[in-house]
Order: structure tokens, then C-alpha cells, then sequence
């Protein structure tokens, strides 16, 4: 083997390693943080410290701050969300800005950092960005002026269109040309046309509509109250309701995870003063319920791992200093601990 | 307006004359300059004060201090940090009277302008025998006195600097030998329009700072009479108001807004018959904090009665009683409290060769009596020749503080089965002092604490709920020394100093270093001055410190320098006319106190002050 061979033929054979295709049919190399969890600290509020710690589960190895690490400054936000979208990785700060990052490397590929006031989540359609935002606080503290950020492209820029919804709208789940947005302060579910850029329809829902989810093909959300939780399943084609899974699980906390088929573990706190929190677990379907699969404080988010089955437990630890994720067998056998970065509040798997 | 009356009064019949010095006034010097042997103190006379005559107590502390002042941004809540404590651990007096707001437990040291203060104490460790309330980590004692000069006397000061710093200040006083006043004014205006570098987006572009402007004002007044040949009274108020546009975090927008008033009022009457003294002081302070649209008030009357033999031989002794009613109505509750308080000092003193305080206070509010705690130092000399003396010092005394009116009544979150948090203090020195031509004294203290039932926040949920929680293990080193001497024409003053702190929260695995807290800090200056040129240049170091529990986010140490010139040479009759130019951040460093608060870069400040 000559020179150039020995030198070409490892290149070669790692850019087909390392080489995944993409949605576009162009081929980029394969990064760091394709793979593996990236565990959202959302940080302590006065300080905006969130951050992305990523696991690469298979060594256990974490890196904290992949966002400073890349970008050579900080993240300086409250991490509310991570979307991944459009082979692009969305970093939703609350503190009122969306960074837009290769998914592969967290190199910034743009942002959306004036305009927003606490922004919640960010879903795709027909060429945009739309991004919920609870908007301005008003004297006391209420957010009347909740509305749905537009953004033409998606690699951020600025905002060209405000679009009002009811108050405090959360999770964003776009579909063809409609956008629906949970609105969790309204208990309605909007859908927006994203062509018009214009409400387009009001589904009521029976609790706080928090997050959407796909289950068998359809489109469903996850609604609670003090007393109950509520899966609803809404058509896509017809833009209306289906049908109601409701299971007794008191002071849900707004955070779900999606396991296996139809089983969700759901997050539930008693809060002050009492302050005990808990994992119930159901299959939506089958309708069984387990209360209490897990019992304890300082819950703050909840992930499933589903290639290792495997449910990851956060821990804010009273955002004193850096968190703590608990990894479970579905078993409820505990396989591991990590300690990750302020205020762990949930995982994306890759 | 009684301030603007006294003014349009007083200073037009302002005469010259020559200058008569007066009997010192004794009214309510404080049990700090005769019980607290042993104890670390550091005292600002008028000299260093009139330096910082235009910036904050905190600046103050912060630049020429052991102490670690958390500064949220220009002109932003500044609260101290003494030995690794936390803010609220720190007591803070105005003529005797704690100024600490009765709800949050802590001070603002940016709102606290040092023109407004003749003398600034401050003392180190534990000493809640000596001082009550909160003195866990230190006590800083503010006070004023009338004038020591008989006759009229008036000063005029404005000051201009950059970020649009206008700052006016008018002082007028009058003395004689029974009858002396004092009344101050003040107005400060910051816009803060400095530019920093905005590091949460691609390329940390220049930005200008846009909601950080600060504006405040406040009159004082001093009177003091000799009304009778064994009895003095000393009447003090300070109102002052500051207007804040809250300095939102590199990276956000928030547009959140604070105003701040304050009034402050005290009356002591001093009564001396044959060699024992009777002191009665009656105080009123009422804090009024707006943040946004929310609203809290509070208030609280003080009475004490104070025994004391000042000198009774070797002995002197003092015994005392003080009652506290406190008012609180805030946005979310409203509480009222009584607190009483019993001490007792004891100081001994042999020939000026050994010298010992022992302190006891018993203190009661609604739950409970609280620990009683006592305090004990002692100054030893051990060694004296002509020019030099060695002094070795210690002390151990106990701390505590009381829950605030928000940790228990807070709603939602207040816990009123909170306990206080207590400490303890223990701390040994020596000091060596030379005197002659090259003057210079070196002093280096260990001291170790102890702080059990630490209060913290937690989220409890959604809502976040204050616990006794905290074990933290402080022990550290402090060094400072100071020097004088002359060179030809040359007068020169040098001090140094460095701080070495260790703060372990023992309830953490590993028992970690406490936010906020840096290892190591330092400063230093030096003053030349010949005739009436002085130059000053000073400089302090804060080495690096974790942002949170843990060494996740460590924000890199800074140091700053700072320069100052001062003519005092322009008169004109009686009327002098000092001239100070000073530059803060000569080297324009770009830094955080806290993490993502800008701060400003290098800045520029020119002061006239006309004295008659």
C-alpha cells in the first residue's frame, strides 16, 4: 500500500462511519451529540445558567455546557426546551431567546434574541419558526398578552408576526399547514394556519393542555388538573377531538414521558407545604394505572430512553448547585446516577 | 425642607473665621471602641471618606476591605459578604440604630452613599453579645456628628463623570459649645449608560446599557445641644430615596423597576453623674421598597436604656435593656413583632498592657428566648520597646440570626417553625506596630466559624420555602498592613492587604465551596501627597468563585485599579476649592462581579467642592 493509501483509505472509511444521511439527501458527518442524551439544565433564575449536558450512554461519559464548549460563550438563558427540528436544534430560553444549532456540534447556526419575551417552545411549518411565548408580565404578574412568534426560515432572524393566543401557551406541534398550540392557562388547544399566519380553530380541552405526542399515528395531548389527568386524541384531518383517557392522578406537575407503546410516566408533586413528589405510571389504552411508582422530592423532569428502555428521573436538588438524574429499568430498578448541571428539567434522545 | 431652610438661613451670614476646635461629642460613641478587645476592626476616618465622598458603602467595602460585596450591576443591589457568610449575616448600625430591613434581614450598601456618613466601623467575626441580631459574619457602624468646629460652616460639591454621572451634594454646619448642627443634601443621578459586551450572542458585540439609570437623594441632620452641664442630647434623621432601573442580566431584556425610601431617626439623651452614665435612646426607621407595581413597608420603633460606669478603676461596666416593636405590611402579609434584649459588658484593663471585654446578651422575640450569647476578647501586649509593640489578640464570641418577618410569614413559603441560625467565632492575631520616621503596622488574624441552621430557600414545587437546612464551616486568613513615611517633600501612605477564606457547606457531599465565596481577595494603595497635590492610586483583586454549589460555573477572578489627584491648592479668602479627578477601572477591564451583571468598564469622575 502506498503512501497516499495509507493516508486516504482511514479518511475514507471514517467519513462512511461517521457519515448519516439526512432528510435533504445531502450526507454531513455524523457529530458528537447525534447520538447519545442531551439532558436540559434549565438553570437557577437571577443567574440564567442553563446549559445542555450530554451522556453518551454506552460509556457513561457526560459532558457538561456542550453550548459554551462549541460556541465559546454562554448559553446565558433559562432552558426551557430543546426542539429538534429540521435537522436544526432548537435551545428555547425563557429568559427571551431561541439559539438555532447544529444538531451534530451545537456550532450556532443563528438565534431569534430580540423581540420574545419568555418563550416556551418552537415548532416548524411551511418554512417558519413558530415560537409560543407567555409574553410580558403585567402588574400582577398575569400574562394577558400570550401570543405565537413567527419567524420566516428557520435559522432564526427576526420576528415578523405576532400571533395572540390564550394565556401561557406551552408545547407547539406543527402538522401540514397548521400549527396547534396548547393553551395551558385557557384549557384550549389553538390551531393556527401557518400559511395565513392567523387562528384558525379552538379545540376545548378538559384540563391544562402541556404536551402534545404521537401514539399509533394520531395526534394526542396531555391535559391535567388538580385531580386529573387527561389524554386527548385529536384528528389532524378533521381538527377536532376524538376521545378522553382520563385517570384519577391528583397534582400532576405538567411533565410526562412517554414509554413504550402506550405506557406514560407522569410527574406528580403535592407542593408546598406538604411537598411530596411522585411517578404514576399508565397505559392510556389498556387504562391501568400504578400510583406512586416512585416516590421522593426534588422531581423537576422525566425522559424514556426507549432503545434501552430506560427512564431517566431529574432531580433539581433545590437549584443549589448542579442537579442530579436518577436512570431506572423499567423494572423500577435503579441502574444509575449522574450529576448534571443546575436545574435538570428534561432529556432529549438521540 | 427643614434641610433647605437651614441652608437659605445659615450660609449667607456665613462669616470667616478661625477655626476653634470643640469638645468631642459623647453622646453615643459606640460600645464597639470599648468592648470589643481582641476583635478584628477596621475604621474610615473623614480622610479615606472624603476619597469615596461620591460613590457607594459598597464600593467602599468592596475596593479597601476583607469583605466580598455582591454587586448585581452598576448602581444594582450591592450586599456584603463577611468571612464567607452570606449578606444577611452581616449587622448594620446608623448611629446605633440596626438599619437592616426587618423583612428581607439584609441592606443594599449601593444606596448607602458614603457622603452621608462621617465615620464608617467596621468589625469582623461573630459578635451577637456586642451587637445583637445578625452580627454573625461582622457588623459595619455608621455614624454622624456635628460639626467639631465653632462658627458657620458650609460646603458645596458637584460632581460630573462619564455614563452621564451628575452628582451634587451641600453640607452646612454651625457649632458652638452648646449647641451644634449639621444638615446634609444630596442628589445623585446615574444613567449608566456604559457599554459592555454583550457575551450571550455570536461575536460578544458591543452593547450600551440601556436599563440601569439610578437616582437618588436624601437629607440628614445633626443636632446636638449640652443641656445642662451633665446632659447632652444628640437628634439625628436621614431621608433618603433612590429610583432604580434594575440592570437586566447579560442575555435578557427584563424591565423590571425598584424605589427604595427610607427614613431614619434617632434621639439619644446622655446623662453623666459623678463616674457613672445613663443613656436613653429612642429610634424610628421606616423602609418603604416598591418593586414594580408591589408595595412593602415597614417599620419599627426602638427603646434602650443603658448603665454604664466607663471607668471605675480597672473595670468599666455596662448594662443595658432595648425593646424593638417591628410593622411589616408587605404585598403578601403583614406581621407585627416585639423583640427585648438584655446585655451586659465588662472591661478590664491593666496599664494599657492587657486589656479584656467580656460581653453577655439574652435576647427574646415571639417564639422563644433565643440562645444566650456570650462574647469574650482580650488585647495582650507582649512586647513594647520605643518604636515597636507587638499585640497579641483573640476572641471568641456567638452569633445569631433571627428569621426575618419574610422567612416566617411570607406567603406562600414562610415557615414559622424556622430556628435561628447561630454561630460561633473564634479568632487569634498578632499585631506589630512600629512608630518613628517609617511608621508601619502589619496585622494577621486566623479565625475560624462555625454556622449551624443555615437558612435556604428551596422549591417546595412551585413554591420555593425557606428551611434550616445549611452547615457551613468558615476558617480563613487575614492580612493587612499599613505604612506612613516621608521623603523629602513627599508624604506617602501605603496599605495593603489579603484575604484568604474558606467556606465548606459540611451538608454537601464533599463539603463544597459556598457560592459567591472567593479563596482569595487583596488590595492595595498608596497616597502620595506634597504640599497640596495628592495622588492616590488603589487597586483589589477578587480571585474566582463557583456560581453555585459546586465547581460547575467558576467565574474568573478580576482585579481593578483606580486613580485619583487632588488639588486642594485654589482659595480664595476663606473659601477653599479642592479639585479631585478620578479615574475607576484604569485598565478598562471587562469583568463580572456576578455572573452575566455587566459592569462598567474604565469611567471618569471631576469634583468641585467649595468649603467656606
Amino acid at each position: 500500500m502506498n503512501k497516499f493509501s495509507k493516508l486516504i483509505l482511514p479518511i475514507f472509511l471514517g467519513v462512511l462511519l461517521f457519515t448519516a444521511c439526512d432528510p435533504t439527501g445531502e450526507e454531513r458527518p455524523q457529530g458528537v451529540y447525534d447520538t447519545g442524551v442531551l439532558i436540559l439544565n434549565e438553570g437557577a433564575f437571577g443567574s440564567n445558567d442553563g446549559e445542555v449536558t450530554h451522556l453518551d450512554p454506552s460509556t457513561g461519559t457526560l459532558s457538561s455546557a456542550v453550548f459554551e464548549k462549541a460556541n465559546a460563550r454562554p448559553f446565558a438563558g433559562l432552558l426551557e426546551d430543546l426542539v429538534l427540528e429540521e435537522d436544526r436544534l432548537y435551545l428555547v430560553a425563557n429568559t427571551g431567546k431561541v439559539e438555532v444549532v447544529q444538531p451534530g456540534d451545537f456550532k450556532s447556526i443563528g438565534a431569534v434574541d430580540k423581540g420574545l419575551d419568555q418563550p416556551r417552545s418552537v415548532a416548524t411549518a411551511r418554512g417558519k419558526l413558530f415560537i409560543s411565548d407567555y409574553g410580558p408580565y403585567d402588574a400582577n404578574y398575569n400574562t394577558p398578552s400570550s401570543y405565537v412568534a413567527v419567524v420566516q426560515g428557520f435559522d432564526g432572524g427576526v420576528v415578523k408576526k405576532k400571533i395572540s393566543v390564550s394565556s401561557k401557551p406551552e408545547d407547539l406541534y406543527a402538522f401540514g399547514s397548521y400549527v396547534f398550540v396548547a393553551g395551558s392557562e385557557g384549557k384550549k388547544v389553538e390551531v393556527l394556519d401557518a400559511n395565513a399566519e392567523l387562528p384558525f380553530k379552538t379545540l376545548e380541552m378538559p384540563g391544562q393542555p402541556v404536551q402534545f405526542f404521537e401514539l399509533n399515528g394520531d395526534l394526542w395531548v396531555f391535559c391535567y388538573d388538580a385531580q386529573k389527568v387527561y389524554f386527548v386524541s385529536i384528528s389532524k384531518s378533521g381538527l377536532s377531538q376524538k376521545e378522553i383517557r382520563t385517570f384519577p392522578i391528583a397534582q400532576a406537575a405538567g411533565r410526562i414521558a412517554q414509554g413504550d407503546t402506550d405506557t406514560f410516566y407522569v410527574l406528580t408533586s403535592s407542593g408546598w407545604p406538604d411537598y411530596r413528589d411522585g411517578i404514576s405510571v399508565v397505559s392510556i389504552l389498556s387504562g391501568t394505572l400504578v400510583s406512586d411508582w416512585k416516590k421522593g422530592s426534588g422531581f423537576y423532569g422525566i425522559g424514556y430512553d426507549s432503545d434501552r428502555q430506560q427512564v431517566y428521573l431529574a432531580n433539581s436538588k433545590g437549584f443549589q448547585g448542579n442537579g442530579e438524574v436518577l436512570v431506572y429499568q423499567k423494572s423500577g430498578a435503579e441502574a444509575g446516577k449522574l450529576t448534571v448541571g443546575r436545574g435538570p428539567s428534561g432529556f432529549l434522545f438521540r | 425642607m427643614t434641610f433647605a431652610l437651614w441652608c437659605v438661613v445659615v450660609l449667607p451670614f456665613a462669616s470667616p473665621q478661625d477655626t476653634v476646635a470643640l469638645a468631642e461629642v459623647a453622646v453615643h460613641a459606640a460600645a464597639l471602641d470599648r468592648f470589643a478587645a481582641g476583635q478584628t476592626l477596621l475604621t474610615y476616618d473623614k480622610s479615606t471618606l472624603e476619597l469615596y465622598a461620591v460613590r457607594s458603602l459598597g464600593d467602599l467595602l468592596q475596593e479597601t476591605s476583607p469583605i466580598f460585596v455582591r454587586q448585581y450591576g452598576a448602581g444594582m443591589l450591592a450586599s456584603p459578604s463577611f468571612r464567607g457568610t452570606s449578606p444577611g449575616h452581616t449587622a448594620l448600625f446608623w448611629n446605633g440604630v440596626p438599619i437592616n430591613s426587618i423583612s428581607l434581614g439584609q441592606s443594599d450598601l449601593s444606596i448607602l452613599p458614603v457622603q452621608a456618613t462621617d465615620r464608617v466601623e467596621v468589625q469582623f467575626g461573630s459578635a451577637g453579645a456586642l451587637f445583637g441580631n445578625e452580627a454573625i459574619g461582622g457588623s459595619v457602624h455608621l455614624s454622624t456628628a456635628p460639626t467639631k468646629k465653632e462658627g458657620l460652616q458650609g460646603a458645596f460639591s458637584q460632581t460630573i463623570g462619564s455614563f452621564g454621572q451628575n452628582q451634587t451634594s451641600l453640607t452646612a454646619a454651625y457649632g458652638n459649645p452648646t449647641l451644634r448642627f449639621q444638615a446634609k443634601g444630596y442628589l445623585q443621578d446615574q444613567p449608566n449608560t456604559f457599554r459592555y459586551r454583550d457575551i450571550s450572542r455570536a461575536g460578544a458585540p458591543w452593547e450600551r446599557q440601556t436599563h440601569a439609570a439610578f437616582k437618588q437623594r436624601g437629607v440628614l441632620q445633626d443636632i446636638w445641644w449640652q443641656a445642662a452641664p451633665h446632659a447632652q442630647v444628640k437628634a439625628s434623621f436621614w431621608w433618603n430615596e433612590a429610583q432604580r432601573e434594575i440592570q437586566p442580566l447579560i442575555g435578557s431584556s427584563t424591565q423590571d423597576r425598584q424605589a427604595d425610601e427610607s427614613f431614619r431617626a434617632v434621639l439619644d439623651y446622655r446623662y453623666q453623674k459623678k463616674s457613672s452614665v445613663w443613656k436613653l435612646k429612642g429610634a424610628w426607621v421606616a423602609d418603604k421598597l416598591q418593586f414594580n407595581a408591589q408595595e412593602n413597608q415597614t417599620s419599627q420603633g426602638l427603646l434602650g436604656l443603658d448603665w454604664e460606669l466607663p471607668s471605675a478603676g480597672n473595670w468599666a461596666l455596662r448594662a443595658g435593656i432595648r425593646g424593638t416593636w417591628m410593622n411589616a405590611k408587605l404585598s403578601t402579609y403583614t406581621a407585627t413583632e416585639q423583640r427585648w434584649e438584655a446585655y451586659q459588658s465588662l472591661g478590664w484593663q491593666e496599664g494599657g498592657r492587657i486589656s479584656v471585654s467580656l460581653n453577655l446578651r439574652q435576647l427574646a422575640y415571639p417564639k422563644d428566648l433565643v440562645p444566650f450569647l456570650p462574647g469574650l476578647g482580650m488585647d495582650w501586649r507582649l512586647f513594647e520597646s520605643d518604636q515597636t509593640s507587638l499585640h497579641l489578640k483573640t476572641a471568641f464570641g456567638l452569633g445569631l440570626k433571627l428569621p426575618t418577618l419574610n422567612d416566617r410569614y411570607w406567603e406562600p413559603g414562610g415557615n414559622p417553625n424556622l430556628r435561628p441560625e447561630k454561630s460561633q467565632n473564634g479568632e487569634v492575631g498578632f499585631q506589630l506596630k512600629q512608630t518613628g520616621n517609617f511608621s508601619w503596622s502589619q496585622r494577621l488574624t486566623y479565625y475560624r466559624m462555625q454556622v449551624d441552621d443555615w437558612i435556604i430557600w428551596l422549591p417546595k414545587g412551585a413554591i420555593w420555602s425557606p428551611e434550616n437546612i445549611r452547615e457551613v464551616h468558615n476558617q480563613g486568613l487575614e492580612y493587612q498592613g499599613e505604612s506612613s513615611w516621608t521623603t523629602g517633600h513627599l508624604n506617602w501612605q501605603a496599605n495593603i492587604s489579603y484575604t484568604y477564606s474558606s467556606t465548606r457547606d459540611l451538608t454537601q457531599e464533599g463539603s463544597q465551596q459556598l457560592p459567591y465565596s472567593p479563596k482569595h481577595q487583596g488590595n492595595a494603595g498608596l497616597q502620595v501627597k506634597r504640599n497640596d497635590l495628592a495622588l492616590d492610586l488603589s487597586g483589589f483583586y477578587v480571585g474566582p468563585r463557583s456560581i453555585a454549589l459546586g465547581d460547575s460555573r467558576i467565574l474568573e477572578g478580576f482585579a481593578l485599579g483606580n486613580l485619583g489627584l487632588t488639588y486642594s491648592g485654589t482659595k480664595w479668602k476663606s473659601l477653599q476649592m479642592p479639585l479631585r479627578f478620578q479615574v475607576l477601572n484604569v485598565f478598562n477591564q471587562s469583568y463580572q462581579v456576578l455572573y452575566l451583571r455587566a459592569m462598567p468598564g474604565r469611567s471618569y469622575q471631576l469634583n468641585l467642592t467649595l468649603t467656606l
